[in-house]
This record gives structure tokens, sequence and C-alpha cells, in this order.
């Protein structure tokens, strides 16, 4: 714990100490992290894993084999279309990897453009774009996406848009009012008194001293964004048929044969429940480094501390009296 | 006081205003016609009707700043417009549906709460001792799993294992308070348990906040007692913020449970607005969102006021 207050809150030699922070305070974010990467190999290398390969973009049925159990053959069985479910399973790490990844980056990215503009030019950009940001909260998430699913149609490409833009624009809230506490700053108003432009002062002064805060935004949005869009696909706004995903296997076979073939939902729920618990704590235990509030537990505010204090001093004062 | 509220409440008009057009702007951009499916019903059963004439009974042949403009007007007088395809108005499906949903998602928040808050009061008493890990371990667990899933078991397994079977036909509460409780209460407990990992570790977190004040340290210092320092100093404070977290949650209620009443067969707005978006029928899409926002809105503005009367050192202006 000692070694942990010492870094005061940022990364100062960047990522390798990071890492060995992570690692020494934080065992489970860190078994997480290990976790998520295990995905992201799976799926890079999902092409040399699946014991059943893709044919041109898409899993042939074997129906003579439908719906089988796990057997030495399928590990995990089949699918109602006679589809090898673990090679389903690796290939659908894939897409909720695409996904994920690229949505957390994308939407992040939206935030800080946002934030950051809006902070910086000020004045009555940001009063317009802050209350549409109002306006824009307060039609629920859920429905903005299904909007927007029903406007860009099925497919990957779609889902990046729909799951990263309404999360970009909710999230821009947090990185302006943390921009805004560094705009005011003495460094960023002497740069503006030396002539630095807005888009200088963004990228040179601003946004290195909210980097925490955005890290912290992109390790949070991976989970989320996961379970987002197994949603999405039980309501049937979701990726096109044929591409492998865990939510959509889930939805429209693991539901209806629950009952006859349980291993069906079991694999997919699983894994969409160990990926979103892997991500939620590593985006904690990244929180827990990054925001300096958050550390240290109770510390010296905790009860057994002022009761050793307080005896201590109670041991102090008899030991004057008596002598 | 009362002349914040008076600035709030006018605020909520401009608001109000640019939902309207975000929505209505949404609305227009979804491609795939609706007058085409007009035509098609019309053709189904044996009528005919010419694409000009079918835009032309629906109001789309004005152009979009027109439409906008007699929908806003339809609207400050209460006046939704129509279905396209169900031949009700838009308000007389809106309030039939929203009573529905408003039960689920207050049934669901008050069970939310009811686990939530002890929970969480119980790993801040004891940071990092047993109890606190599985307590918030099991928290994450439950906010990983996806709630169709959870769902889809509950709906079976008890089924075929105890012939238990949660009915999925709608009974107003008026009429049978039981059958509706017998169908609306494992929905709840669903939407409850999946919703409370992330309040558990909400309520833990600005509890421990508040432990962390200097006037909780006095009060330990001074010797009061457990029990004391626990309610009277950091569990009475801590309520600041967990007021607002879940005046937060009760915003979502309307728009927050489509999953739920949708696995659950409940007719509430949620489903409502997926099927009016699947059959685009823009009319009664635009109204649902638009009901949605703006009890987000009030909800949010009350959520406020109560924030501001619980603790006066915040100063909202």
């Amino acid at each position: 714990m000692s070694k942990e207050k010492k870094s005061s809150g940022k990364p100062r030699n960047g990522f390798v100490e990071f890492m060995t922070l992570l690692w020494r305070t934080k065992k489970v974010a860190f078994f997480g992290m290990v976790v998520l990467i295990l995905f992201i190999l799976v799926a890079i290398f999902a092409d040399f894993i699946a014991p059943q390969k893709m044919e041109n973009g898409l899993l042939s049925s074997h129906l003579m084999e439908a719906a089988q159990a796990p057997s030495l053959k399928h590990p995990l069985g089949t699918d109602a279309m006679g589809v090898d479910l673990l090679s389903y399973m690796i290939y659908g790490a894939r897409t909720s990897v695409i996904l994920g990844v690229s949505c957390t980056i994308l939407s992040t990215l939206i935030s800080v453009i946002i934030g950051v503009a809006s902070a910086v030019i000020g004045g009555k950009f940001d009063l317009f774009l802050q209350r549409f940001i109002d306006a824009w909260q307060c039609i629920p998430g859920m429905l903005i996406m299904l909007i927007l699913m029903t406007m860009l149609g099925a497919g990957m490409g779609s889902m990046i848009v729909v799951l990263s833009v309404p999360g970009g624009i909710g999230g821009s809230r947090m990185i302006r009012s943390a921009a805004i506490s560094v705009k005011d700053s003495g460094y960023c108003n002497m740069s503006k008194m030396l002539g630095g432009k807005n888009l200088w002062r963004m990228i040179h002064h601003v946004l290195p001293n909210i980097l925490p805060l955005v890290l912290m935004n992109l390790a949070n949005s991976l989970g989320g964004t996961i379970m987002m869009e197994a949603t999405l696909n039980f309501l049937g706004f979701g990726v096109n048929v044929g591409t492998p995903s865990w939510g959509y296997i889930l939805t429209s076979q693991g539901r209806s044969k629950m009952y006859t073939a349980p291993w069906i939902g079991l694999a997919p729920g699983l894994a969409i429940t160990i990926m979103v618990f892997a991500a939620a704590m590593f985006g904690d235990g990244v929180r827990d480094i990054l925001d300096p509030r958050l550390k240290g537990g109770m510390g010296s505010f905790s009860k057994e501390k002022i009761g050793k204090i307080a005896k201590k001093y109670m041991a102090s004062k008899k030991a004057q009296e008596t002598a | 006081m009362g002349k914040y509220v008076i600035k709030r409440v006018l605020l909520l008009i401009p608001t109000m205003l640019l939902v309207c057009v975000i929505v209505f702007a949404l609305m227009r951009m979804i491609p795939g016609s609706a007058v085409e499916q007009v035509v098609y019903n019309y053709k189904q059963n044996g009528m005919v009707i010419t694409y000009e004439e079918a835009e032309a009974k629906l109001g789309l042949d004005k152009p979009a700043v027109v439409q906008f403009f007699i929908w806003i007007g339809g609207l400050l007088r209460g006046d939704m417009g129509k279905c396209l395809f169900r031949g009700d108005t838009v308000w007389s499906v809106i309030s039939a549906q929203m009573p529905i949903t408003l039960e689920l998602g207050v049934m669901t928040l008050l069970l939310t709460i009811i686990i939530s808050i002890p929970l969480g009061l119980i790993c801040a008493a004891h940071p990092d001792s047993p109890a606190d890990i599985i307590i918030r371990t099991l928290a994450i667990v439950l906010a990983s799993v996806p709630v169709f899933w959870i769902g889809t078991m509950v709906l079976v397994y008890p089924a075929v294992w105890w012939g238990f079977s949660i009915p999925l036909t709608y009974v107003s509460i008026f009429d049978n308070f039981f059958a509706n409780m017998r169908m609306f209460l494992v929905p709840a407990i669903v939407g409850a348990i999946t919703g409370a990992g992330n309040n558990i570790r909400a309520v833990r977190t600005m509890t421990l906040e508040v432990m962390r004040q200097d006037y909780v340290r006095t009060a330990w210092a001074k010797g009061a007692k457990e029990s004391r320092v626990m309610y009277q100093h950091a569990f009475r404070n801590a309520l600041i913020p967990v007021i607002t977290l879940f005046g937060g949650a009760a915003a979502g209620i309307l728009g927050g449970n489509v999953v739920i009443e949708n696995m659950f067969n409940i007719p509430g707005i949620g489903q409502q607005l997926v099927t009016a978006l699947s059959n685009r029928d823009y009319p009664l899409a635009q109204g649902c969102t638009v009901i949605m926002a703006i009890f987000v809105m009030i909800v949010n503005l009350v959520v406020d006021l109560a924030y501001k009367w619980c603790d006066p050192r915040v100063n909202l202006e």
C-alpha cells in the first residue's frame, strides 16, 4: 500500500511502471487484463485455432450433426444447424473483440474531441453544444441506439457507429469538466497570452493533462460495449446473419433450445459474462490507480488506526501522570 | 430556492424543443418509408391506393420543416397524431401502456434499492473484509451477466423442473391484484438483481468517501459508539449522493426496461417503441420517445431539487 501512495496517481515512467503497479497492487485487475489479452489473441488467431474453418466468411452447417451434445469431436457440442460450437465461439470472439476495441477507441475519441473543444473554445459554441448534449441525454440511450440501428441497418459497420456515438457524446461531459479546470490553469493562460491558438493549447496543454481520465474512460467502457452488443442482438438489431456473434447465437438458438440443448446457450452466455467481468475488473483497477480520490483504502481514517493512536495517547498521558 | 425552481422549469422549454428537433430528425433519417407499407397494406385488403395518395394521407407530402411544425403544434395542444397502422391516436396507445411500464419500473427500482443499499453499507462498514470481497465480487458478476440470458433461464428451468411457469398474459392491477403481481414480480426481481450489481458498488464507494471525512474521524476519536458513528455521521451523509444515484435510475425506468418487457411479454411502452420502429410508424415512435424524454427531464429536475433540499451546502446556480 505504501508503494502505491508514493507514486502520486499518475504513471510516471509510462507503460511498464503502470503494469508493475497494476501487478503489485491490483492482482485481480491484472488477471482481468490477462483474460482480455487471451480473448484478443483468440480473436487474432481464430483461423488457426478453430477446429472448423470459415469458408468464404461463413461456417458451413452439417445438418446431420445438428444439436449434438459436447463430445470429443465437438468439445462444446454443435448448434441447431450442425456448426461446431467451439469454432463458432472462437470466431465470435473475433466479432466481440473488433466491436469492443473499435467502439471503445471511437467513443473515447468522440468524447475527447467534443469535451476538449467545448472547454477550450468556450463561449457561444460551448453553450449551444452543451444545450444540445443536455437534450440528447434526455432521450434514453437504448432508444437512440435502436433508432440509429434502424437507420443504418444491420451489420458490423453500423454496430460500431451505434455503440460508440451515443456513448461518446454522453461521456464528453466528464472530459469537458476536467478540461475546463486545466484550461483555467496558469500555464494554459500563459500559452494563450503568448499567442497559442486553440488547437495548439488543446493538443499540447489540455490533452496531456487529462490523459489519466481518458485512459480511465477507455478501460471502463469496454465491458459496457460488449454487453450492449449482445443486448442489441437480443432485440433483433444486430450483426448480419452469418457473422458469428455470441449475442446472436445466445438469442437465436440458446434461448429456444434452452431445455433441449442447454449447451448452446451456456457457452456464449458464459463467454459474454467472463469477458464483461474481466473488462470490469481491469477498468476498476485502472480507475483505482489513476484516480487519486479513490486510493489507499481507509488509511489513517480507519477505526482501528484511530483507536491505536488514542490508546498510545492515553498511555503516554498515564505515564506522565505517574511520573 | 423559489427563484431557482422557476428558472429550472423555464429552462426545460428550450431543452424540450431541442429534444423534439432531435427526435424528429432521427426519425426522418430512417430509410424505408412508411408510405410503401401503407400501399402494401391497402393491397393486402383488396383496395387500391396510389403512392401519392398514401403520401398525402399520411401528411408526408409536405416539406419536412412544415411537417415538424405541424407535429409541434399538435404536441402543444396535446394531440400527437394518429398511429399509421392501428387507427388509434398515439396518445391513447401511450396512455394505455405507460402505466404498465411505470409499474414494472417502480417495482424494479424499489427492489434494487432494497437489495443494494444494505449490501453496499455492509461493504462500506467493513472494507476489505471477507464479506466485502464476496459481496463485491458477486456484484460485478451480476452486472456482467446478460439480463436476457438469466431471464430465459428463469423462464425455462422452473417450468421444467417444478412446473412453475410465469404467466405471460397481462392482467391489469385493478382487475386482479394477485394475478398482476404473479406476472410482474419475477421480471422485477430479474431486473433488480442484474441492476443491483453496479449500484452496490456505487453505494459502497460513496459511503467510503464519507467515512474518510474529518468529522467521522473526529467522531471515532471522541469515542462515539460504532453504531452512532455509522448511522449518525457516516450513513446519513452518504445518503445524499445515494439519492442522486437512484434518482438517475428513476429517470431511466420508462426507457430502460425494453429487454425485460420484450422477454416477459409485458405490453409496455418500450416494447411498443421497438415494434413502432420496425413498422416505421413515425408518429407512434416519435410520441413514445418524446414522452420518455419529458419523463427523464422532469425526474432529473425533481432529483436536483431534492438534492438541494437534502444538502443546503449545494449551490446549484
